[in-house]
């Protein structure tokens, strides 16, 4: 069964000198529980499917499918729900609230769903643990390392307990070694029974994936 | 005296002009000559060569026939700017006749000030001095106000005040603008630090940038307020008639902006970037 | 954690330029308040100073406010026909006269010399000794109260006798000294700061002039409060059609309207300009905020949190920065509002008990009125910056930057 589905979406961006196509006619489907890694080189469009699949971006043509809701005819408000019970997504560059410590920003999303404080506190607790880093609650963002703000925030992307979890080059700004550190997160979000969606340069986290995809000049090529 | 002869005179001069031009008769004797205020003449819908009756009394008792010689506009007042200039000006022979009682020979002295002119205004103190001990019972004043106890001396103390008060508050303003810049930068600073610029060379560049906003923004000032005096002038000299002149910008004041700002945009320049040229070279770049 | 705990961490996080904004809005806001407050003040002021007098209606002679007065003829008379209105509770006689005051042979010094049928009190209050006594319960003949700054310049206590000669106006006079002693030190309302005022009854005052009988420049009355001031002077005005009626409130529309234009229309202006400046600085903030933390804001969106979430963030933080200064603003403009007050009290002529700028609650809540709307006004461009922010575009940028 089918988390997300892209229908031959083309994503065309205007500019100044013409209209230039980031996807052409490129269809890729998620099925729950899957685990798909996406690569392909600089510019070929890898974000801008994530960001469709994501439920941020809108195709100029073709369609996508969250569990099977045509997101087209979606409002925003009713795409922001979405993406707050259905997604998590996880960035390149963190983007935690450095205001706010690593448990705040997991009860961020949380909060805007509504749960009880109760609740909250237990689920991120529950999900600190996960991550490793229980001990780590109450730092500030600036107070962390790369590794350790990149597992905060696929915390956070699990707050709500997504069906998908979107990452774009998540171990991007990371080394090797702790690049691994955070697809053994992943690994083990999977094995949780979460899709993934996961885009990366690095073949170590693609190589984890159930499914690689190639993309190359805004289509898939395998 | 005058003021409340003319006041009353001024009431009946509205009924005086519309019986004038009613009859349309003027005597063969030219009558006397008077000058009217452009808002009294406006109001009272005459022009020069009018003939109006001029009267004491409301009710146009007391009256004598006066030729609108000419429209004057009031030299404006600020003491008084928003009274309205419902005045005329006629000799003071015209107005005796016209307000003094035939059967008092006293009472055709009714100047009730005497200006006087000296060869050196210097002596105005000193000649006021003598003049009121020889003359017991008479007010003399020099015109000349002492700087201290003038009321637009006081006024320009107020608006010096506030002033003051509102460069404090642009020094805030200009102060967080520049630490936003600085915090924007901080990247930029590290690294320029980290490749060897030295302090001293970003502390002269802050510095003249927090120069330069200043300026500029004083410079706009300055032209926004030249650009809206007239605007400003023209909505209060409508507003109460006057042809005072309520804003000027002058180049000295223009001059004196331009120069608060200057160091005030130095010291906001480097106080905001100071920290970042202080602190460690590391410590500057984000995590 | 809510919008406004987001937003207070926020401001908490960037606090230099938050307590910069602070202190620019608290400078801006206390001269807006001190401008909402001198838009009345003066108005309040003279209202007071008028209503302490105890009587709501002033009887002159010639037209015009009742600066310059002439002596109402028949005075006296006129008083006992104004008792006798149903309209009117009493009737005080006043006339002002310059004159000169000797002690002990010193330096004579000019001094205002108030004569009034009011005894057991009047627009003065008692520093030392006591109030005018009635006429038939003392008897000298020449019983006067006296500034406390003349006092002090003449060593004058209560019991100390000075020597009174009065010097009317425009013509010349000779009149000889009165003997009078002083039963009271007073601070009179409506002298000037900078002038020596004495006052005593009429009766004295007639003694000083020579005169067996002097007419009043100034009729005080007081309606009774059942009839109010209007119909009192109507009454007023149908026994004497000859002479000027003002009620109190008809000398402060005139006051409104002449002597106080200059002060409403510069805290118009200033209160305009300076909830420009306001609205400019925290916008400006704001905006820059903003602008820096787009990719913040980007994920957010797409970790879905709603606009109106951030929004009400955006208005938190400028409610923060605005209403912070606000406040402030408030012990500060009343600071700033004594030192402005000091310096236009240094206009000549002025009452003592005359200020520019009172107290009143309508300020303060005008104040932290538009401070409310200055907030919401400031906000609204940050918030439509970020509702119509798009989220992809915005992570990709971010991620390129």
């Amino acid at each position: 069964m089918p988390v997300v589905e892209a229908r031959r979406v083309t994503r065309l961006f205007p500019m100044a000198a013409g209209p230039i196509a980031a996807l052409r006619d490129v269809s890729l489907r998620v099925d729950a529980g899957e685990y798909v890694a996406i690569s392909g080189p600089s510019g070929c469009g890898k974000s801008t499917l994530l960001h469709l699949v994501g439920c941020v971006d809108q195709p100029t043509s073709g369609e996508i499918l969250f569990e099977d809701r045509d997101v087209a005819v979606l409002s925003e408000a009713e795409r922001s729900r979405i993406r707050l019970m259905r997604i998590g997504f996880v960035f390149q560059r963190f983007f935690l609230l450095p205001m706010l410590t690593a448990r705040e920003n997991i009860e961020l999303p949380q909060a805007e769903a509504g749960a009880a404080a109760a609740d909250r506190r237990a689920r991120t607790r529950e999900l600190l643990e996960y991550v490793g880093l229980a001990d780590r609650a109450d730092h500030l963002p600036s107070q962390l390392s790369g590794g350790e703000m990149q597992r905060v925030a696929i915390a956070r992307a699990l707050a709500n307990r997504p069906a998908l979890l979107v990452a774009d080059e998540p171990t991007g700004e990371l080394d090797e070694q702790t690049g691994e550190q955070v697809a053994d997160v992943f690994d083990r979000v999977h094995a949780d029974g979460t899709a993934i969606l996961v885009v990366t340069h690095n073949p170590a986290l693609a190589a984890r994936a159930s499914r690689r995809v190639t993309m190359k000049s805004g289509s898939l090529v395998s | 005296m005058i003021g409340r002869a003319l006041r009353a005179t001024l009431i009946a001069l509205f009924l005086g002009a519309a019986a004038a031009s009613a009859a349309d008769s003027p005597s063969s004797a030219q009558p006397p000559g008077v000058l009217l205020s452009r808002q009294l003449a406006a109001r009272a819908r005459v022009s020069v060569g009018d003939v109006v009756t001029l009267a004491v009394d409301a009710n146009g008792a007391r009256g004598m026939m006066v030729r609108v010689a000419g429209i004057y506009e009031p030299t404006p007042d600020p003491m008084r700017f928003t009274a309205q200039r419902l005045e005329a000006h006629m000799h003071l022979p015209d107005l005796a006749a016209l307000v003094a009682d035939s059967a008092d020979p006293a009472a055709r002295e009714l100047a009730s000030a005497i200006n006087v002119k000296l060869v050196d205004a210097h002596d105005a103190g000193p000649f006021a001095s003598e003049l009121a001990a020889r003359a017991p019972g008479v007010i003399v004043r020099p015109t000349s106000r002492t700087r201290d106890d003038d009321p637009f001396a006081v006024l320009d103390r107020f608006h010096v005040a506030i002033s003051a008060v509102t460069v404090v508050g642009a020094t805030a303003f200009l102060l967080a603008l520049m630490v936003i810049r600085a915090e924007e930068r901080r990247d930029t600073i590290a690294i320029l630090r980290l490749i060897g610029i030295s302090r001293r060379s970003l502390l002269t560049a802050v510095a003249i940038e927090g120069l330069l906003i200043a300026v500029m923004g004083a410079i706009f000032g300055v032209i926004v307020a030249v650009a809206t005096e007239s605007l400003v002038n023209g909505v209060f000299q409508a507003r109460y008639d006057t042809a005072l002149v309520f804003v000027r910008v002058t180049r000295s004041i223009a001059v004196r902006s331009i120069a608060i700002a200057l160091p005030l945009g130095l010291a906001a320049g480097i106080g905001a970037s100071w920290p970042l040229l202080r602190g460690q070279i590391l410590s500057l770049f984000r995590r | 954690m809510t919008s406004l705990g987001l937003a207070w961490r926020s401001t908490k996080r960037y606090r230099v330029r938050a307590v910069l904004a602070v202190i620019g809005v608290a400078i801006i806001g206390a001269l807006l308040f001190d401008m909402l407050l001198l838009s009345r003040g003066l108005l309040d002021s003279f209202a007071d100073l008028l209503s302490s007098s105890g009587f709501d209606i002033r009887i002159v002679g010639s037209e015009g406010v009742p600066i310059v007065r002439f002596p109402i003829d028949g005075s006296t008379r006129l008083a006992a026909d104004l008792r006798a209105l149903p309209e009117v509770r009493d009737v005080v006689l006043i006339r002002v006269e310059r004159a000169t005051a000797q002690v002990n042979g010193r330096t004579p010094r000019d001094v205002t010399l108030v004569g009034t049928t009011q005894t057991g009190g009047g627009p003065w209050t008692i520093v030392k000794g006591t109030n005018l006594p009635s006429a038939s319960s003392s008897s000298d003949r020449c019983l006067m109260l006296i500034a406390r700054r003349l006092a002090a310049a003449l060593g004058v206590v209560p019991g100390s006798v000075v020597d009174l000669s009065v010097r009317p106006a425009g013509i010349a006079s000779a009149l000889p000294a009165i003997a009078c002693r002083a039963v009271g030190v007073v601070n009179f309302a409506f002298a000037a700061t900078d002038e020596d005022s004495v006052a005593t009854t009429m009766i004295a005052l007639q003694d000083a002039l020579g005169l067996q009988a002097a007419d009043a420049d100034l009729v005080l009355v007081a309606s009774r409060p059942a009839v109010g001031s209007a119909a009192a002077v109507r009454a007023i005005e149908r026994l004497r059609p000859d002479l000027r009626v003002y009620s109190n409130e008809d000398v402060i529309a005139q006051f409104n309207q002449n002597g106080f234009a200059y002060f409403r229309q510069i805290s118009l202006v200033l209160s305009a300009l300076t909830m420009t400046f306001a609205f400019l600085l925290v916008a400006t903030l704001l905006t820059v905020s903003v602008n820096q933390r787009l990719g913040e804001i980007a994920a957010l969106r797409a970790l879905g949190i709603r606009r109106a979430r951030i929004a009400s963030m955006l208005l938190w933080e400028s409610a923060l920065l605005v209403g912070g200064g606000g406040l402030l603003a408030l012990p500060l403009g009343g600071l700033l509002a004594l030192a402005l007050d000091h310096i236009l009290r240094q206009m000549p002529g002025l009452p003592e008990r005359l200020h520019f700028f009172v107290f009143n609650w309508r300020a303060v809540t005008t104040h932290l009125v538009v401070f409310g709307m200055t907030a919401a006004a400031a906000a609204a461009y940050p918030v439509w910056l970020t509702a119509r922010l798009p989220i992809a575009e915005t992570l990709r940028r971010e991620v390129v930057g």
